[in-house]
């Protein structure tokens, strides 16, 4: 009993130890996150770049059918699938990845050994980053935020993402994606209060050349995730009402 | 040189809110050009998401009572700018200055409140 006791210690200390050695050569993403605008980045929050994405055809007449609320050819009567504007419609359809990045609220990034977590504010969405070496893992079909792995080249982490449905916009101005959308992020930190995101988008059926943008989020210390439900837009149906009637 | 900076940054502070701010029924639905101020009573205020709602009692030119409402950004966000469930009550004097919806209604998005003299600043965000 003694023995075995003896053995559970050593197999917990030398646990502890691997797993010390595993962070202390892993760079520390982890807190609360904030975007900031960047120069590339399309006011703030509605695109990834500033010039109009390279678009195939195919993606050109999926474009001229969406009505986006937000960016440049914002619609009244908008049919997006997050945040529809019509009366009737709800929406709070994920807003799948990448475009998860650009809903205005922070993400917490979680680190632990072999995974890093992303929580977002956004409805509680979740990635996880799988940084333990296996290989991409898509026996549940196409998703909204796809499969993601992750390794670590120095002091940036780079995930990996396939595997993503074409049910989601590519960003909040309307832009579509398909099923063969891959997406590349090099995550780092710029200093202790900065992390900087780059992003790659390769999509053949889409968009003629890869793209993407780069994002840069502030640390917030003092700030917790909290609850933000999107099926809460019910609350706002008497508020609409009010102001699709032009009464008092 | 010193009108053209700062024109600059009126516009740009225009473009910042306008993505910041107008959100969750997008751009098309407010006059962002001529913004208005009510000052009115406070009847209610709903600290809920997406958006946090104030309704009010105002008074037109010729003295007759209007009801308005507004709304501001989610409780999360107000909550991090210093806000929390009861900085509005029934009764409070209030004045909101922001961009009325283009449906002509007493509706508006709210950019800037002042609560019994006192200014809470609004969150940037949905």
């Amino acid at each position: 009993m003694r023995n075995h006791s003896m053995g559970l210690l050593f197999a917990l200390a030398f646990s502890g130890l691997a797993f010390a050695q595993q962070t202390a050569a892993t760079p520390d993403l982890s807190g609360v996150w904030n975007l900031r605008g960047s120069p590339q980045t399309r006011f703030l929050s509605w695109g990834f770049m500033a010039d109009e994405p390279p678009m195939t055809p195919w993606a050109q007449e999926k474009f001229k059918a969406t009505k986006p609320s937000f960016g440049p050819r914002s619609f009244k009567d908008s049919n997006d699938p997050v945040n529809p504007t019509t009366l009737s419609a709800v929406g709070c359809f994920p807003p799948g990845m990448p475009r998860i990045y650009l809903q205005p609220f922070p993400m917490e990034i979680i680190q632990s050994p072999g995974r890093v977590m992303l929580v977002y504010e956004f409805n509680h969405f979740i990635r996880q980053i799988w940084t333990d070496g296996r290989a991409h893992n898509t026996d549940l079909g196409n998703t909204w935020f796809g499969d993601s792995i992750g390794k670590w080249e120095g002091d940036t982490l780079v995930v990996d993402t396939i595997g993503i449905n074409d049910k989601s916009w590519i960003d909040r101005a309307g832009h579509p994606h398909s099923d063969q959308l891959h997406v590349v992020e090099r995550v780092r930190r710029l200093d202790p209060a900065t992390m900087q995101i780059d992003l790659t988008f390769e999509d053949p059926k889409a968009y003629t050349k890869p793209w993407g943008g780069t994002l840069r989020f502030q640390r917030h210390p003092t700030w917790n995730i909290t609850e933000m439900v999107c099926e809460d837009n019910v609350n706002f149906d008497e508020f609409l009402k009010n102001e699709e009637k032009g009464g008092k | 040189m010193k009108r053209k900076v700062a024109l600059f940054a009126v516009a740009s502070g225009l473009l910042f809110m306008q993505s910041a701010l107008l959100a969750h029924h997008g751009t098309a639905g407010y006059n962002t050009k001529d913004p208005v101020t009510v000052d009115g009573i406070v009847n209610e205020f709903q600290f809920v998401n997406p958006h946090c709602i104030v309704s009010l009692a105002a008074k037109d030119a010729k003295g007759e009572e209007q009801k308005w409402q507004g709304e501001l950004t989610s409780p999360n966000h107000l909550l991090r700018a210093g806000w929390n469930a009861h900085s509005l009550k029934p009764g409070d004097k209030i004045t909101i200055t922001g961009f009325r919806s283009m449906s002509g209604a007493n509706s508006m998005w709210i950019t800037k409140t002042v609560v019994n003299g006192q200014e809470l600043k609004t969150a940037a965000g949905d």
